[in-house]
């Protein structure tokens, strides 16, 4: 059970046997999922040592992006509700933009690129001094072992990580908006708590467990693919951060739209 | 100097706290001691420059890894700012203003969204790129065999990537930027159905060119930034394959992290505390 890439000659074949062969291995995990689960032999350990790491690796850089970016949100709202003479819109576009949007995608970006790229190069080292082969021999499958704690991991990090982006992103914003913009903190809550639902932030974890499953399979899938000494662990990371990048705003984009497809927007102003 | 280079963080057993001050410092003379070093990269190694310039803009990898990074910031800045465009359209619709979502593609686009997003795409592609390259090059000890060879690795690996990363960011920005501003268009004209006279008008009455400018100017120092953070964790790399990844990781924790301070500490510089609209009145 491994992961050869079959040679191919042009870029475009090579794009298209790696995606199939993604799909192939995010198929091949979650299956290994269902029988781990079913037979009870998760690695207990390894998804707890792996969810520390995560956590601990990924926390603060979250933190120290969300507080600029709720500054950001509130400048830009701010001149532009008042403009519009819309003041108290402000804490509407906080709920909209940071639980909804900011904060799945924050906790995506340092998942996939600070926790991601550690899970990738761990496991590309491995690979290429072939202890992955080994341990295959062993009688040890590599995905039971390395992937699917990995993943579980990343499913239950951001999920924490969410909701700690989006009460930090907040406060940030409305600490920001009402000291140094002097906005009035009453309409911002009062706008807050008419706009948000618990749709918005059922949806905003959703996304966020759904990046880190899509982060987890691209570093582990590009970490046990990895080939060409030192600098292929490097290329490989490259690789993984990339296509984790992409492939993680345009999940965004799709479940935004489904979401909004399937629960219209509420609230009156 | 040599010996700092040598082992890598010198100051690593010395106590957390040291050794943070240690690596801050290191990084920092290494950033200074890079920009010192461009004119002299320019003068003597112009032909890698040009080099670095073709591999940063079209990339030398598969094409999974994004058909180089042109494809790459045009990619996410596209799928960013249709979601600016979608969402935009949905949270100015609930006060009845989505006739102005036009004005949101050219104000949030311009000022935030593209420079952010491209600096990110140039980070996650160029960045952890330079990283790799660099960190392979110091545990294979290739850095060290360049300067035995007397060729001062620093400026002929660090300042003509930093010179190319220069050259190159101007043209990939607007190719993002462009990107953005398509993508608004397409999906507040074509997706939600608004017509797209009212969408110009509002775009082309709040777009200025200095916004432009600025916003240029925004993504020029981000990927300075980025291009620095990303060679130093990379030129002083350490500990084997895994070390290299672990470096690209932390470099990018680094400069996304410096991106976005530098996001808000620019945008005050640029358009204060309280920005206005132009062409609305107050």
């Amino acid at each position: 059970m491994s992961f050869e890439a079959p040679p191919s000659r042009t870029a475009l074949g090579d794009a298209f046997t790696q995606a199939g062969m993604l799909l192939n291995f995010s198929v091949r995990t979650f299956s290994t999922l269902g029988t781990v689960l079913a037979r009870r032999r998760l690695a207990w350990r390894e998804v707890l040592e792996q969810a520390w790491f995560l956590a601990s690796v990924t926390t603060v850089p979250s933190l120290l992006v969300t507080i600029p970016l709720g500054v950001v949100v509130a400048l830009n709202v701010g001149s532009m509700a008042g403009q519009l003479g819309a003041e108290g819109y402000g804490g509407a576009v906080v709920a909209f933009v940071i639980v909804a949007q900011a904060s799945p995608l924050i906790c995506a970006l340092m998942i996939s690129g600070v926790g991601g790229s550690a899970m990738c190069a761990d496991l590309g080292a491995r690979k290429i001094r072939e202890e992955v082969d080994a341990m295959e021999v062993m009688g040890i499958p590599a995905v039971e072992r390395f992937v699917v704690p990995r993943v579980l991991a990343a499913i239950l990090v951001t999920a924490l990580l969410a909701c700690l982006v989006m009460a930090v992103g907040i406060t940030a914003s409305f600490a920001f908006q009402v000291t140094v913009l002097g906005d009035s903190p009453g309409s911002f809550l009062a706008s807050l708590t008419q706009f948000s639902r618990l749709e918005d932030f059922v949806v905003a974890e959703l996304k966020a467990v759904s990046f880190g499953i899509v982060a987890a399979l691209v570093a582990c899938f590009k970490g046990l693919t990895a080939k060409g000494g030192p600098s292929g662990v490097g290329d490989a990371v490259n690789e993984a951060v990339v296509l984790a990048f992409i492939l993680v705003f345009v999940a965004n984009t799709v479940l935004t739209e489904l979401y909004s497809a399937i629960v219209p927007a509420r609230g009156a102003y | 100097m040599a010996a700092g280079i040598l082992g890598g963080f010198p100051a690593r057993a010395a106590g957390p706290v040291v050794g943070a001050f240690a690596a801050l410092g290191l990084h920092s003379t290494f950033y200074a001691r890079v920009l010192l070093h461009v004119p002299t990269a320019l003068r003597r190694y112009w032909r890698h420059v040009i080099r670095h310039v073709g591999e940063i803009s079209f990339g030398s990898a598969s094409l999974l890894a994004g058909g180089g990074t042109i494809g790459v910031v045009f990619a996410m800045s596209a799928v960013a700012s249709t979601q600016i465009g979608l969402e935009g359209y949905r949270g100015l619709d609930l006060i009845g203003l989505s006739p102005m979502t036009g004005l949101m593609s050219a104000l949030i686009n311009t000022r935030e969204i593209a420079p952010v997003v491209a600096s990110i795409a140039l980070a996650a592609k160029v960045g952890t790129g330079f990283t790799a390259q660099l960190g392979a090059m110091r545990i294979s000890d290739e850095i060290d065999a360049l300067e035995t060879m007397a060729v001062p690795s620093l400026p002929f690996l660090v300042s003509t990537r930093m010179a190319a990363a220069f050259l190159s960011v101007i043209p990939l920005y607007l190719v993002g930027l462009f990107a953005s501003y398509a993508a608004t268009n397409l999906a507040v004209v074509n997706v939600k159905g608004q017509s797209s006279g009212t969408y110009d008008y509002y775009f082309h009455l709040v777009l200025t060119p200095t916004d432009v400018l600025y916003s240029l100017l925004k993504a020029v120092i981000f990927a300075m930034i980025i291009t620095l953070v990303h060679c130093g964790y990379g030129y002083y790399a350490g500990g084997g394959p895994e070390g290299v990844g672990k470096a690209a990781g932390r470099a990018l924790r680094t400069s996304i992290v410096a991106v976005t301070v530098l996001d808000v500490v620019l945008t005050l510089a640029f358009w204060g505390p309280r920005p206005t609209l132009p062409g609305l009145g107050t």
